[in-house]
């Protein structure tokens, strides 16, 4: 029988070589190519799906949101005519993405189609994560930024929650995402195992 | 590998490292937040984030002086006759380094070995970063036109790369200082005369 701590010892493979590292920049890099090439289009879908958030919790649904040359364009059915519709900067929200790519590529095949698999699926939580990330932004705007208009809409309360929310996420939500993200649903076997917590001090 | 584990031994395993393991993430949120509101608080940013990013302004100067680059600087803004440059929270290294203490303080390991991580792993992440506001600011002075995507980017991506990269290197010594630790003691209780 294998003894246990010859047996722990196997479960610890990782080996942040020269070889992941070179792995990691070139997925990086690849990541922020694509993140390049796709962005406008990107921008469009977490447009759509965070107004759709935005209008369940609003009645009449005024709320519309459009990704026009890289900002989230908000615009309200209230708004007068005449004033300027608040523009949010998108790349901020998302370009985490190629943080994601680069932590995938950490294992010595990153394409074998269970890690690849897992990456999409780590890149579709990450979506919904820029999804909540942009209806906290936009609600921030509402309960912040528009005066009068603001403090008569949004309490102390919903003031901070959406202002906080949103500023966490700017701070460090957007770095953590990937890494959450990565460690919960790519973590290969080989990376490190959370050991239990050595007797020895 | 074969292992001579039984399958239920082996089931229990996976789950007990599936929950260590959700238990890191769930530490490591818990720990984020925590810091979060620790430093956004005003008396906490104005006593000592921006006296730190003052210190760092002046590094960067210096370092910039040392280059060729005539610069001067006036609290957290770097100057010269060419380009100016403001570091502010998310340039500061900052959230790079709560990161990485979040992920080393829920990382179950010896407080003594969790705080020479902290340590190490601040400075590595504030000597990168220094490299990142020294070439930003050279990217300003000589590619303007780069500036925004440099800054905003590549650099918040590279600075965060390297902080996470850090605690994996970290993390895997740490696990196999344990596993050492382990086998030694299973060793020890092999060889104890009954």
């Amino acid at each position: 029988m294998a003894r246990p701590g010859r047996a722990e010892a196997d479960t610890f493979p990782i080996r942040l070589d020269a070889g992941a590292a070179l792995r990691v920049a070139v997925a990086f890099a690849a990541a922020l190519a694509i993140w390049f090439a796709f962005s406008a289009p990107y921008e469009k879908t977490l447009a759509a799906a965070a107004e759709l958030v935005i209008r369940v919790f609003e009645s009449p649904d005024a709320t519309s949101l459009a990704a026009i040359d890289g900002e989230i364009r908000v615009d309200r059915t209230d708004f007068p005519p005449d004033s300027a519709r608040p523009g949010l900067p998108a790349a901020d929200l998302h370009f985490n993405f190629a943080l994601l790519a680069a932590l995938f590529a950490l294992p010595p095949h990153p394409l074998r189609p269970a890690n690849f698999g897992r990456f999409w699926l780590a890149a579709a939580l990450l979506w919904i994560v820029h999804v909540v990330a942009l209806v906290f932004q936009v609600e921030s705007v509402y309960a912040t930024r528009l005066g009068p208009w603001s403090a008569e809409h949004y309490g102390a309360v919903a003031r901070n929650v959406w202002a906080a929310g949103f500023h966490f996420y700017q701070i460090l939500g957007r770095f953590a995402a990937p890494f959450v993200l990565w460690w919960g649903v790519g973590r290969p076997a080989w990376a490190p195992a959370v050991a239990r917590k050595s007797r020895a001090t | 590998m074969k292992s001579d584990k039984p399958d239920g031994a082996k089931t229990g395993a996976g789950a007990n490292a599936n929950r260590r393991s959700a238990l890191f993430l769930v530490r490591f949120v818990v720990l984020l937040v925590v810091f979060y509101a620790i430093v956004a608080s005003h008396p906490v940013n104005d006593a000592v984030i921006v006296p730190f990013t003052s210190a760092i302004a002046r590094v960067s100067a210096g370092i910039l002086n040392l280059l060729g680059e005539k610069v001067t600087v006036e609290g957290t803004e770097i100057r010269s006759s060419r380009f100016a440059v403001a570091i502010e929270n998310g340039c500061n290294g900052v959230e790079t380094a709560l990161l990485f203490g979040a992920a080393v303080l829920a990382f179950p390991a010896p407080w003594k070995r969790r705080l020479i991580g902290l340590l190490l792993g601040s400075v590595a992440i504030q000597l990168i970063n220094l490299v990142r506001v020294v070439s930003l600011f050279l990217v300003g002075v000589h590619r303007p036109a780069m500036f925004g995507t440099s800054h905003t980017i590549l650099w918040q991506s590279i600075v965060v790369l390297c902080g996470v990269l850090l605690f994996l290197v970290w993390a895997a010594r740490e696990t196999r200082a344990q596993q050492r630790v382990a086998v030694e003691e299973s060793d020890r209780g092999a060889s104890r005369p009954r």
